[in-house]
């Protein structure tokens, strides 16, 4: 009995869901330089301290880039990416945090006086692939 | 992954993070605030001085009323303030939220004096008259669906004050960058852009200017015990800009310079936890007192400290130094902020009220080595806009000019008053009832302190007409020099500067 549910813990493990294809499409890109730093997180509270599942770097070729974010277990997602203009591998702000350079969070979302929140940002990514669009502001 | 070696977006004139709220449901009934500024409208006549004002802005040259222009006195009277509160039916809650309706007055050497404004094309303008509805949360309102920020300047409504900075006009806001206008056309140019890490941070609309010409600014974090200061040169080239912490978090709106210092006075409205909207998150705390700071401008690092009676605080009229480092600051202060948190309010939704208890007297302040500290009010009246000769700014002075009124003028001011404080000897004039008089400005003439002349518009209620008028500096009683009035009615303004031309 024990072995059996062991194994069945195992399997549970082990016996991932199929991974989903997640392509985001970055639209707005003002400044034709540098690069894109991506963060893709998988729960509220890696949103708020900053952990991702998964990030991608991706150089800029165009006002609009498509990045393929890999393969994920369907599942909720948020991403917070911003435009590395001078590729410096920072998002610079000016003294008092207030960013100087574009960035974007998943379904466009917006804070008010601070990061958008991940209930705003928060969206499927379904066994099928999911594509998902932003726009730098 | 780390994204930032700061947080994002942590600041508004500043916080730490906070989810966005949704707007406040706007109701079938209508907006309760719009609806009873309207109603007020069609028989207060002092709703004029809240009113919309067109959105091309004005053009119009005013008629001479009595006197002459006096001799040597040519140039613009620069002038900001709120001038739009309510789109699609929507009324903004708090007076401080309406978009910057920036002036020009040209007073010609031949005697005209002409007139034009307009609004200040910050793309929170921009965007809104596109959609014919607010989008951008305020300091005091949140319209209905309103959006999120990617920082202050997304807000900036730049409504407060105007210098003139290297040959450019600058519409000045409280929270964010000042905003760049063409100072013959009125026409926008965009924020002001310091480099780098000093890009948007916040530019008070009360910077100082010493004899020499220097510049001194801040800008306040509130939520963060910070501030940022600012020193530009008489060239307009910026020389140092750093932030300044453990600052207390009170609600600061002007300061002063002596010679050698920065006076900070920091009321009890002070910052409690981040709310929307961003007034909402300042609370009355008398636990302590009134918090006077006081940093050298050569080393910012070096400070002295005060602890007066609690109370509140907009303006700050001018403050010099003894040798022994006794600084002597005038400032309007009130005892609580209920003016501005909440009379501002029931004026937007169409009601006076005949409670003064918030309002403001001139008190002349005495910061003594070691702590101790004078408070004397003049208590013939209540008094805002100090000003000073600005040849005189960080110096020992005689005068300080103001604005003044008695309980009971529940409309606004009617009186512009002169202070002498070596002899203790008031110089007033009263304007007729149906007048409120704005902010005086002082233009030297000659060479002694006080020489020159005083200037200031004010909205006369019963004509319907904003008027411009100018006095002997030194002698108010006697009444207006000249006067001017224009064929309509501009909302009030707040602050001002004059350029010679």
């Amino acid at each position: 009995m024990m072995t059996l549910t062991a194994l069945a813990a195992v399997l549970a493990l082990t016996t991932a869901q199929p991974e989903a294809s997640l392509t985001l499409t970055v639209e707005g890109i003002e400044t034709q330089t540098g690069s894109l730093a991506i963060g893709v997180f998988n729960t509220q509270q890696g949103w708020d301290d900053g952990t991702a599942v998964t990030g991608r770097r991706v150089e800029v070729t165009g006002m609009t880039v498509e990045v393929d974010l890999g393969a994920l277990p369907p599942g909720e997602y948020g991403i917070k990416l911003y435009h590395d203009v001078d590729d410096d591998g920072e998002l610079d702000a000016n003294l008092m945090g207030i960013p100087s350079e574009p960035f974007a969070f998943s379904n466009n979302a917006m804070g008010r006086f601070g990061p958008a929140s991940w209930s705003d940002a928060v969206f499927a990514v379904e066994a099928a692939g999911t594509r998902h669009t932003v726009r730098l502001q | 992954m780390t994204q930032t070696r700061r947080d994002m977006l942590t600041l508004m004139a500043a916080a730490s993070g906070i989810a966005a709220l949704p707007g406040q449901v706007f109701g079938q009934g209508g907006d309760p605030v719009f609806e009873g500024f309207e109603a007020a409208r069609r028989n207060q006549a002092w709703t004029l001085g809240y009113s919309d004002a067109p959105a091309d802005g004005f053009d119009g040259v005013a008629r001479r009323l009595h006197g002459r222009m006096p001799a040597g006195l040519s140039g613009v009277l620069h002038r900001n303030g709120p001038g739009r509160f309510s789109r699609n039916g929507w009324r903004y809650r708090h007076w401080f939220d309406g978009d910057g309706l920036v002036h020009a007055w040209r007073l010609g050497s031949g005697g005209t004096v002409s007139h034009r404004a307009r609004f200040v094309g910050t793309r929170k303008w921009q965007l809104e008259q596109e959609a014919g509805r607010f989008l951008m949360p305020a300091f005091g309102s949140v319209p209905p669906n309103s959006q999120g920020l990617r920082g202050p300047d997304d807000m900036n409504a730049a409504n407060t004050s105007v210098m003139m900075l290297n040959g450019e006009l600058m519409a000045l806001w409280e929270g964010g960058s000042g905003w760049r206008i063409d100072p013959e056309t009125l026409e926008s140019r965009g924020p002001k852009r310091w480099a780098g890490e000093l890009d948007g941070l916040p530019f008070s609309a009360h910077p100082k200017v010493d004899p020499d010409g220097t510049v001194w600014n801040f800008g306040q974090a509130a939520s963060h015990d910070m501030l940022v200061l600012w020193q530009i040169g008489p060239d307009g080239a910026l020389q140092r800009a750093e932030l300044v912490r453990d600052i207390p978090g009170g609600m600061i709106h002007d300061f002063a310079v002596t010679d050698r210092s920065l006076v900070f006075l920091v009321g009890n409205l002070a910052f409690d936890a981040m709310r929307m909207p961003f007034l909402d998150s300042f609370r009355w705390d008398d636990s302590r007192g009134l918090r006077v700071v006081v940093l050298d401008k050569a080393d910012w690092s070096l400070r002295r400290s005060w602890e007066l009676p609690p109370g509140f605080l907009f303006h700050v009229g001018g403050a010099w130094e003894d040798a022994d480092g006794t600084i002597h600051v005038d400032a309007a202060l009130s005892d609580n902020a209920r003016f501005a948190v909440q009379g501002v309010q029931d004026l937007m939704r169409g009601a006076l009220h005949p409670d003064t208890d918030g309002d403001a007297r001139l008190n002349r302040i005495t910061l003594q080595p070691g702590g101790r500290y004078r408070v004397d009010g003049f208590d013939d009246g209540f008094a805002e806009f100090p000003q000073v000769d600005p040849r005189r700014v960080g110096l020992a002075r005689r005068y300080p000019w103001h604005i003044g009124w008695q309980a009971g003028q529940v409309e606004g001011a009617r009186e512009v008053v002169r202070r002498d404080l070596a002899s203790g000897q008031t110089d007033r004039f009263i304007h007729p009832d149906g007048t409120i008089v704005e902010e005086p400005l002082f233009i030297p003439m000659g060479s002694g302190e006080g020489e020159g002349w005083i200037i200031h518009t004010a909205l006369n209620l019963t004509e319907a007409a904003t008027e411009l008028h100018v006095f002997d500096a030194l002698n108010l009683a006697d009444g207006p020099a000249a006067s001017w009035r224009l064929p309509y009615a501009c909302p009030l303004g707040f602050h001002g500067c004059w350029r010679n031309t």
